[in-house]
């Protein structure tokens, strides 16, 4: 499903240069449900965005779904990830002017031939999915941290993307809200077949995954 | 826009006072050259205002009098009417207080060629102006100023030191037109009329309503007339200037004095506009660049989940646009205060003239001026820094847009 090989990226200032990750080469597979672990500032995070097309390695080649990604275009790069990808980050990332099922709708915003109603449609059932129904009027600031990151992940999945990428979803919640995003993607992944990369520090949650690879200074270790 | 309350209102700020000062100089140039009421036929009126006499080598300009211009355009053939005027003016006493009222000379044509509502009573026709009949036609700023709420139809008003009666009230001209007066009477009531057959310079003005749009007819007509009757004059060559509104508003505002040119005209207006804009445009660049630097975070969500730069471009000058256009409207409302203060200020100038109060009229071309100004400053404003963030990097704006 995904195949990064020998990926490397490279930070230049003027003064030096900073390898943060090194000829990685990882194959992950479709249905997967993989976890990333390492210290901070180890390069997980920066392999993650290079495998969600959010961020160019340096050099490379990324395929996913047998499609070589690395030569697209920033257009082309966009529609792929509308289409296959969807992303959880640590600090939920919504909109904070806009209601949560506007927040759920965006990735639809940007498909074509999707109407306004079937957004929304589709929108309910992916906030039935996390169970937050009941709270699509409200704000994101309305909400508690273990709710937004739920309302982060129903609009991860309203595009019914293949891949889900989530860069350490539990990070800023305490340990039973954590627990219950977790068994959120592990719902997803099972019934849907979602593929799920995660990079967690989490160990206890990185165990629920069906593999762990570790990271230490832009290698891969295990 | 709501969130960011500051920029918006400093925004709003920004647009509002830009299109206010753009819509009142759109309606003071509307108000000149637009076939406005009751100058409805001022795309095909030429106004003679300048005649050029060369004699021995030498060239003098001055406005024609009125015995050359009965003597030597009267027979145009491609006018369908001619009208004489001059403008004087005249002081009353009233109430103790002193006063000063613009005085039209002219005669019955004037009525035909321009389109002046009468709220009382009628114009005067060709029996009054023969027989130099002391009527007058007032406008309606003047019959208040004599009679207050009473008819004013058949009193008299004292016009240097002469009774007139009155036997119209008009709806008033722009008072930026060349028509304007408060008060109106037959030319042959004025004293100084230069009757002499040989004076070519005086102070009357003709109207010339051409038969066609095509007024190159009319010009060439008066061209071949003087040929022919410049010997009546005595000088060797005689040069009469006749443009409409719009010719006259662009000779005065280019170079040329006999020529009107469109081309300079426009490029001073245009350089006029910019200067209006340019700063508040550059204002509004900064603004945006600063308040759509602080949506980095959801433009970097609206690229993860797909949004391409096109997308995002769009979005934000739409939202852009939107609010330069809630700022014309109030910039608009403010044109109107701002007009009357104009006219406040311009009056304060000279105690015997006093300017009406609503002497800027927005009119739907300058609305659509207006319009079209906002949608300009809402581009120009909106694209470059749009353009910016749609550009950003989707980690660094996810992170809040650092590298800006």
């Amino acid at each position: 499903m995904i195949q990064l090989s020998n990926i490397e990226k490279i930070y230049h200032t003027t003064t030096i240069e900073t390898i943060a990750l090194n000829h990685i080469n990882i194959s992950i597979n479709k249905g997967e449900f993989v976890a990333i672990m390492g210290p901070s500032g180890c390069g997980k995070s920066t392999l993650l965005n290079i495998m969600g097309l959010l961020d160019a390695p340096t050099g490379g080649l990324i395929t996913i779904d047998d499609q070589q990604v690395s030569s697209l275009s920033r257009k082309k790069l966009a529609l792929f990830r509308n289409l296959k990808l969807g992303f959880i980050f640590q600090s939920y990332h919504l909109i904070n002017d806009l209601s949560v099922i506007d927040n759920v709708e965006l990735p639809l915003l940007y498909r074509k031939g999707i109407s306004g109603a079937e957004r929304r449609k589709r929108a309910l059932e992916a906030l039935e999915k996390v169970g937050l129904s009941a709270r699509t009027k409200h704000y994101p600031n309305q909400l508690s941290g273990g709710q937004r990151q739920r309302v982060a992940i129903a609009r991860a999945i309203i595009g019914n993307p293949e891949i889900l990428l989530a860069d350490e979803p539990t990070g800023n919640l305490d340990s039973a809200m954590g627990e219950e995003v977790m068994n959120l993607m592990l719902h997803l992944n099972k019934t849907d077949g979602t593929t799920i990369v995660m990079v967690t520090h989490d160990e206890q949650m990185a165990k629920k995954t069906q593999r762990i690879i570790h990271f230490f200074d832009g290698q891969q270790v295990s | 826009m709501l969130r960011k309350k500051y920029y918006t209102v400093l925004t709003l700020l920004g647009i509002s006072l830009t299109i206010m000062v753009i819509t009142v100089f759109a309606s003071f140039i509307d108000q000149i050259v637009s076939a406005n009421p009751p100058e409805i036929n001022r795309d095909k009126t030429l106004i003679l205002d300048k005649v050029s006499v060369y004699k021995d080598g030498k060239k003098t300009d001055a406005a024609p009098s009125i015995s050359f211009l009965q003597k030597n355009i009267q027979q145009l053939q491609s006018t369908e009417s001619i009208s004489y005027f001059t403008t004087r003016e005249f002081i009353s006493f009233l109430h103790g207080k002193t006063t000063g009222h613009a005085l039209k000379f002219t005669d019955e044509n004037f009525w035909k060629i321009t389109d002046f509502e009468f709220i009382e009573g009628k114009a005067f026709h060709l029996n009054e102006v023969k027989n130099g009949a002391r009527v007058a036609v007032i406008n309606e700023k003047t019959k208040a100023y004599f009679f207050n709420d009473s008819e004013a139809l058949g009193k008299t008003i004292p016009i240097q030191g002469l009774s007139f009666t009155v036997i119209g009230v008009v709806k008033p001209a722009s008072p930026f037109s060349k028509i304007y007066s408060d008060v109106y009477v037959p030319y042959t009531t004025d004293i100084n009329i230069q009757l002499t057959d040989k004076a070519v310079e005086g102070t009357y003005n003709a109207l010339l309503l051409a038969k066609t749009d095509d007024l190159r007819k009319v010009r060439a007509e008066l061209r071949s007339l003087m040929k022919i009757k410049n010997r009546v004059s005595g000088a060797d060559s005689v040069k009469v200037h006749a443009f409409t509104a719009l010719e006259q508003f662009s000779k005065s505002s280019s170079f040329n004095d006999d020529e009107p040119e469109y081309g300079k005209t426009a490029i001073v207006v245009g350089i006029v506009l910019v200067l209006f804009m340019l700063i508040p445009a550059i204002s509004l660049v900064n603004i945006n660049v600063t308040r759509i630097g602080e949506r980095a975070e959801e433009i970097g969500v609206r690229k993860s989940f797909g949004a391409t730069s096109g997308n995002l471009v769009k979005q934000l000058v739409i939202e852009n646009i939107i609010i330069t256009l809630i700022g014309g409207l109030i910039g608009l409302g403010l044109s109107v205060y701002a007009s009357q203060l104009l006219v406040h200020f311009v009056n304060t100038f000279d105690p015997l003239f006093k300017m009406p109060a609503d002497s800027f009229v927005i009119s739907w071309r300058v609305f659509g001026f207006c319009l079209f100004s906002c949608l300009l400053l809402g581009l120009i404003s909106g694209v470059y820094p749009a353009w910016k963030m749609s550009r950003m990097n989707v980690i660094y704006a996810l992170k809040g847009g650092n590298n800006l």
